[in-house]
């Protein structure tokens, strides 16, 4: 038996394709003395993840693991029988997902115990607040200015800028504070860094506080992330205890504490005069800016609020210098990036590239292009602030600058691929949802404009769009821009913009011809059966939740489209492509 | 203050809740979360009676509860089924989930069923978005779901009662 | 100069100010009004009616005024279109979520746009010169009008979706009446502009034209070609509906103002229409529709054939036409059951009107039509004559064609056809026309004309093709119309002319109204009361002499049918910030009509609450928190949902609400008001009268406001007298017995 380490990946994803499960198998074939748990590695396609460690340090990195592999495993652990494991291997192109990648805010995700702070340590963690502790606070900001570090959130904000206001502001009491409340939809980044590497946001944090000089700490993140708040919890007392938190840190005379405050499900609580209300136990509605937090924030003391990706880039850039940092990426951006990419790509996950690399190279070259043999139609970018860039601009620059050129933003992340299955008024639509149940109510651009919004795409995704409708958003569009009071409002109309900008054509069809191009709005699209192609398996008159499909077996089947509720099942079981969407 | 309802929670339950935040500002989101964690929603009686303990007009405390979507005024069925609206959820069918949630619970986002067995809440972004669409069922993840394999967890559940 | 100025720029005007002052208040202290619908000074700027938004060079985004501090070396304005677009979509969208009734429907339904709601609320209240006040903004002739309107406003009266509408015109004239009987109510006329006015014509619309100019202190002039003032009213309306002493006694009031009534000129034979022109500076053809409409039928022109109008005339001027035993009276509108009245009141012993339709779709006013029904006229529905037939020259009889119903046309009425072959005859001893008007303009040439031969004259300004020559009524356009139309005319014309007078382009322009969809579920509370029907002579006593047929309500009859007015129209109508902004945007909210929050009425001794009509600027949510320090309401719920409410939704009296009435005061829409002590709470526009308090040594200033002679609201005029030591109800009753012993 070889002396080994084996480490499941337990991030909430991998939880939820079952790595709980995978992990309790593995303990139960008695390999409970080399078994550990890990964060997340990222490759969410292929979760659940066991990673074996040899004793020469060489790993083995099974996929898609279940339950029923445990004895597999266990006999290559316990005797060495590479061939009982060949078939969980990662591919080489899959294992590319990850070469690929730059990691410096994920770099120890999927590889350390994120319930172990020796783990941590062990790989340099901590030695950054040692190292900033003995600098001045000017000279933390400094580096941070020369790294070039912006902010990772959503607006993109120089770091030490921010830092260096909260800084000069003069007041005994400072808050430095993390939002981790990721609520736009798609990305999960900051849940993945949590989860998997909590004392890298601590340690970030840390430095942060000294900067600015703050003696406390609060992480606000969002009460969907249970496992986040365990995990974080956790590091923050295993900090303490080591004398990372707490008084007189490193015995250098530094003092800081840290909380974690739980939101209670609010989006807008990301925008930061919001976050602050929330921490204060009011209703998350933003303040008028200025005064910005910085000179008065959180109990009107001067605060410094970043999120999670940005402090984990922090403690790196301290111990590399800020001119390695500073090193990747381009004129519009430096260092890394992390991206949640989802939607119908092939292989979805945490990206982590540097700035400069194109949507290309993330959608196709890591991501591996389209799961599907439909073609890749746009990509979403920003969540709910973002927009929809066209397959047409592919080969679009990642940097702040660039991406908002095309009217999406770079936002925190989330990166949406779809095919041309995908409706894009219908995902203009599903945005104004969003921001319509997320807007606080306060002011009336967001409160009703973006209600009126989310009501006229809804008229036009039923087909009852009206001429001057695509005219009408348009100038709510523009009057919500300007007359919103926060960002969340200011940047809702960009999913709808950015739509009628690439996608007019599709916008007429739904209102001229009464289509959806991506057979995608039930009230528009009806379903047939195709007499050449049917072979009359009566699978999807078995599958018909309501009985709409007739037919005798071997001869073609029919849809009753009155009674049809177009929920797509037929066309979903059909192996003939029979069924016709239109 | 006198409230609308005639619900009679045992507000002792609550009261090391209280003792540790009453004083400690800001802490109004905290204090309803445990109170919500205790009576798996929040009761007019105690809403009532944490607006006395903390000193905060009971209108504010209203104001603050209703405005997260976490906290709830009518308790939930035994299963609480988190339906994740994220877009990647979006963009991989999550509709047909709902629907097909309904066509097996007939029931829709904030209702639950007759026999107290289910609820349903829509829910944010839950940050699974590999394995979308998504729902939640009382803390556990149920990822890449099929309508047919969403009604056969539920069935499951059903099953186990 | 002090380091703590700067100087900026506000649309164009050098501006300094003490560092740390806001653009608003910045702009405010040089008189350049920002407006805003959540600021106020009593509390934190708070930034949620995105209506201060203002722009600055070289900024990029917009800057909220309320709550940016001005820096040095701005440029601001405050009106570029960028600012005006997104101020004008906040207001459709607040709009758009704002369910409430700026006007009742009653009003929005008059043409003069009487405040009805008004005065039948001052008429419960008991207050009937104040009534009548109101009234006259919109017409000069109540007491006329008030007698014979076809009242629109209580077909639009939401009172039948109860029961029964109120009897909206029937208490115009019992206020008007007690007016007539005592000390009489007449307006304040401007001072003296120098400027002349001509009017062509002395009906309902040429005096009150006459009137309205008057007011602003023009010097008008009337011609008329009849002997008496009054025209249709006069000459058109029997002396049963409209007792001529009554218009004798309105008409005078009108000359009583200075108004110079010139009768028996014929316009071309006295005076010529140039040399009238040439007299003023303004002319207003006014000169109605006094010309019978032929029928085109075989042997009408016959003697014992009269036309309608000339008939009712004659008869008003004294003459006995010779109409026999037998009379016929074709049409089915108003003038039809005049003169069919007139005829059995002449001492006709067969009346028939004939009408080619049946009785639902007659034109004529059901009252009219079920008293001449008692009065023993007989109804020949479905009859269309063909031919009067005669001897001598003098008809003696009519054929007439059976008609059915067939599809409905293009009104939607369903067009009668003959049914072939299908004859009957009736014997006659004459027969009256009354099937239409035209005008005869004579005298007045130049202007252009439509295809009906009415002058052609923009509904909004009243200008014809020629300068200087306004014309209303009868005689433009459409044609024959109702004597409140005609009065609606007027009123906006005067608008015209006064304009035209100071050399300005104005014209009338349809104010932006908010208006809400109601049904009966929206009136849970409102149980059936019915109608107090004014007593009248019966059929026997009436027909066969000119009395009036009414004889009006008692003052019990009147304030028991006001009582039953629902007030629909918003009571803070004449204080509501949001519709004044809404009207100069010019605003079109129904671009963005869609789903509206479903609110409800909340109210306690004091205050009243409607949710309907909340914007969520936040002001009496902030006011009872940061200034008062009880939180009685706040924000509840989320987004497009929230609303202003106590917890759980309690009455108010059931929370700590002291009602100290601030709320009331910051609102800038009718959503929160102050509960008056009146029976009705009246929209009146007046200006609330501050007092110093003196019922305890504090000094409080309040603000009282009147609704005719009565106190209807005391609300605390500043901050320092927010807290009244003896509470809320004991103040209000004091203060209202002490002021209202001293008037």
């Amino acid at each position: 038996m070889i002396d080994m380490k084996i480490a499941v990946g337990q991030g909430s994803c991998g939880i939820a394709a079952g790595a709980g499960k995978v992990y309790a198998a593995l303990a139960e074939q008695g390999l409970g003395s080399v078994l550990t748990k890990t964060g997340c590695i990222g490759m969410c396609f292929l979760e659940p993840i066991v990673d074996i460690y040899g004793d020469d340090g060489q790993l083995k990195r099974l996929v898609k693991v279940g339950e029923a592999d445990a004895e597999k495993i266990a006999k290559y652990v316990k005797e060495g029988d590479e061939e009982a494991v060949k078939s969980l291997e990662i591919s080489p192109e899959d294992s590319e997902f990850l070469t690929k990648q730059t990691r410096i805010a994920l770099r120890n995700c999927g590889i350390i115990n994120p319930e172990n702070i020796d783990e941590y340590i062990a790989r340099g963690g901590y030695s950054a607040i040692d190292k900033a502790l003995d600098m001045t606070p000017e000279q933390v900001i400094d580096i941070i200015k020369t790294s070039g570090l912006a902010g990772r959130g959503g607006a993109g904000f120089p770091t030490w800028f921010k830092w260096n206001a909260a800084r000069q502001s003069v007041s005994d009491t400072k808050y430095i504070i993390c939002n981790a409340d990721e609520g736009d939809p798609g990305a999960f980044m900051d849940r993945a860094v949590i989860e998997s590497d909590p004392h890298n946001l601590i340690e970030g944090m840390l430095i942060g506080a000294y900067a600015i000089g703050a003696k406390e700490a609060v992480v606000y993140v969002r009460a969907e992330y249970p496992l986040a708040i365990e995990r974080l919890t956790n590091a923050i007392a295993q900090a303490k205890e080591k004398g990372y938190l707490g008084q007189n840190i490193l015995g250098k005379g530094f003092s800081c504490e840290m909380r974690i405050k739980a939101g209670a499900g609010a989006f807008v609580c990301g925008e930061e005069t919001a976050l602050i209300e929330s921490l204060e136990g009011q209703r998350g509605m933003p303040r008028l800016k200025p005064p910005f937090p910085a000179q008065s924030g959180y109990w009107n003391e001067p605060s410094n609020i970043n999120n999670v990706e940005t402090f984990a880039n922090v403690a790196w850039i301290i111990t590399n210098g800020g001119e390695a940092f500073a090193a990747m990426g381009n004129d519009n951006g430096k260092g890394t990036k992390v991206f949640a990419l989802t939607g119908k790509v092939k292989r979805g996950g945490l990206v982590e590239i540097p700035m400069g690399k194109t949507l290309r190279d993330v959608i196709f070259d890591i991501g591996g292009g389209m799961r599907s043999d439909k073609a890749f139609k746009a990509v979403q970018l920003g969540g709910p602030s973002g927009g929809c860039i066209p397959a047409a601009l592919i080969d679009t620059v990642i940097d702040y600058k660039s991406l908002s050129a095309t009217g999406a933003i770079m936002g925190s992340g989330g990166m949406v691929v779809m095919d041309e299955s995908t409706c894009m008024v219908g995902m203009a639509r599903f945005f104004l949802d969003f921001t319509t149940k997320e807007s606080c109510g306060k002011c009336v651009h967001c409160r009703i404009g973006t209600k009126r919004m989310m009501e006229i795409l809804d008229r036009i995704c039923r087909g009852e769009g009206k001429q001057g409708d695509i005219e009408l958003l348009e100038e709510l569009c523009v009057s919500i821009k300007d007359g919103a009071l926060c960002g969340l409002g200011q940047t809702a109309p960009n999913p709808v913009l950015t739509t009628i900008k690439y996608f007019r054509n599709e916008y007429e069809a739904h209102i001229d011809d009464k289509k959806c191009p991506a057979g995608e709005c039930v009230d528009l699209i009806s379903y047939s059966i195709d007499p050449e192609k049917c072979r009359g398996c009566t699978l999807c008159a078995k599958k018909c939740p309501v009985s709409a499909i007739e037919g005798t077996v071997k001869q073609p089947h029919k849809i009753d489209t009155e009674k049809c509720i177009k929920c797509g099942n037929c066309k979903a079981v059909c192996k003939f492509s029979a069924v016709v969407c239109e | 203050m006198s409230c609308c309802c005639e619900n009679k929670s045992d507000l002792t339950l609550l009261a090391d809740v209280l003792n540790e935040y009453r004083s400690v500002k800001g802490s109004l989101i905290t204090i309803l979360q445990h109170a919500q964690e205790i009576y798996g929603y929040l009761p007019a009686d105690v809403i009532v009676h944490i607006a006395e303990q903390t000193d905060i007009p009971v209108a504010k405390v209203m104001g603050v509860a209703t405005f997260y979507t976490q906290f709830r005024f009518k308790p939930v069925g035994k299963y609480l089924i988190m339906l994740c609206q994220g877009t990647a959820c979006h963009v991989n069918g999550s509709e047909r989930i709902a629907a097909a949630i309904k066509e097996e619970l007939g029931i829709e986002d904030g209702q639950t069923t007759d026999d107290g067995l289910f609820s349903i809440k829509n829910v944010a972004c839950l940050g699974c978005c590999s394995l979308s669409p998504v729902m939640m069922i009382n803390g556990d993840t149920y990822g890449n779901l099929t309508p047919d394999k969403a009604k056969q967890i539920l069935r499951e559940l059903k099953n186990k009662e | 100069m002090s380091e703590n100025i700067i100087n900026l720029k506000i649309d164009g005007k050098d501006i300094s100010v003490k560092k740390g002052t806001t653009i608003l208040d910045a702009a405010r202290a040089n008189g350049i009004e920002i407006p805003t619908l959540c600021h106020s000074e009593y509390v934190k700027a708070y930034g949620a009616c995105g209506l201060c938004l203002v722009e600055g060079e070289n900024m990029p985004k917009l800057m909220r005024a309320c709550s940016t501090v001005a820096g040095d070396g701005m440029v601001i304005n405050t009106m570029s279109p960028r600012v005006v677009r997104a101020r004008k979509i906040a207001l459709e969208l607040i709009m758009s979520d704002h369910d409430g009734d700026c006007k009742a429907p009653c009003t929005k339904a008059c043409p003069a746009n009487t405040d009805c709601q008004g005065y039948v609320g001052l008429i419960a209240n008991g207050e009937y010169k104040k009534a009548v006040e109101v009234i006259k903004e919109a017409l000069p002739l109540p007491a006329s009008i008030g007698r014979i309107c076809p009242h629109p406003c209580e077909k639009e009266c939401r009172r039948h979706i109860i029961e029964e509408p109120i009897s909206i015109a029937q208490l115009k004239f019992f206020a008007a009446d007690k007016d007539l009987a005592g000390d009489t109510y007449i307006p304040e006329i401007a001072e003296d502009t120098g400027k002349r006015v001509a009017i062509i014509g002395g009906g309902p619309g040429g005096l009150s034209a006459a009137y309205f100019l008057r007011r602003k202190g023009h010097s008008v002039k009337v011609y008329d070609k009849m002997p008496q003032m009054g025209g249709m009213l006069r000459y058109g309306i029997p002396q049963y509906r409209l007792p001529k002493n009554i218009l004798d006694k309105e008409v005078a009031l009108i000359e009583n103002m200075g108004v110079e009534l010139i009768n028996n000129v014929r316009i071309g034979e006295s005076i010529s229409f140039e040399q009238i022109r040439k007299e003023n500076d303004a002319v207003i053809v006014a000169v109605g529709a006094w010309k019978s409409m032929k029928m085109r039928v075989k042997g009408e022109e016959q003697e014992g054939v009269f036309g309608g109008i000339d008939f009712l005339r004659n008869v008003i001027l004294g003459e006995k036409p010779e109409i026999g035993d037998m009379v016929a009276v074709c049409g089915g509108g108003n003038t039809a059951m005049d003169a069919c009245r007139t005829a059995v009141r002449l001492g006709a012993k067969k009346v028939y009107v004939i009408y080619r339709r049946t009785r639902n779709e007659m034109p004529a006013e059901d009252i009219e039509i079920k008293e001449a029904e008692e009065e023993g006229v007989i109804y020949k529905f479905l009859t269309n004559p063909v031919e009067f037939t005669g001897e001598n020259g003098r008809v003696n009889g009519v054929k007439l064609q059976i008609m059915e119903l067939g599809e409905p046309d293009a009104s939607g009425r369903r067009s009668p056809v003959p049914v072939e072959g299908k004859f009957e005859s009736i014997e006659l001893d004459s027969v009256i026309m009354a099937i239409g008007q035209g005008s005869d303009l004579t005298g007045i040439d130049g202007l252009d004309l439509t295809k009906k031969g009415t002058i052609s004259a923009d509904e909004n300004s009243f200008v014809t093709s020629q300068e200087g020559v306004f014309a209303i009524g009868d005689v433009i356009n459409r044609g024959a119309g109702i004597a409140i139309s005609a009065i609606g005319h007027a009123k906006k014309a005067a608008i015209a002319v006064d304009a035209y007078l100071n050399g300005v382009d104005i014209c009338y322009k349809e104010p932006y109204y908010s208006e809400r969809v109601v049904t009966r579920e929206s009136f849970p509370n409102v149980s059936e009361v019915s109608r107090v029907k004014m007593s009248q002579l019966s059929p026997e006593e009436r027909k066969h002499n000119f009395d009036e047929v009414v004889r009006g309500y008692t003052e019990e009859e009147a304030q028991r049918e006001a009582h039953r007015c629902l007030g629909c129209g918003c009571h803070d109508y004449y204080d509501c910030k949001l519709i004044k902004l809404a009207n100069n945007y010019d605003i079109d909210p129904a671009r963005f009509a869609g789903e509206k929050k479903t609110g409800y009425v909340n109210k306690n001794d004091f205050i009243e609450r409607d949710v309907n009509k909340c914007i969520l600027c936040g002001l009496c949510v902030r006011a009872c928190s940061e200034v008062m320090n009880i939180t009685a309401i706040g924000l509840v719920g989320r987004g497009f949902k929230t609303v202003v409410s106590p917890a759980f939704a309690l009455p108010l009296d059931k929370t700590n609400c002291n009602a100290c009435g601030l709320c009331v005061q910051l609102c800038p829409t009718g959503a929160l008001q102050e509960r008056s002590l009146l029976a009705k709470q009246v929209p009146v526009k007046e200006k609330p009268e501050k007092i110093t308090c003196t019922e305890c040594d504090k000094n409080c200033t309040v603000a009282v406001s009147y609704v005719g002679g009565k106190v209807a609201r005391v609300i605390p005029a500043d901050k320092q007298s927010l807290n009244c030591v003896l509470g809320r109800q004991e103040l209000i009753e004091r203060i209202s017995k002490k002021l209202s012993d001293a008037k």
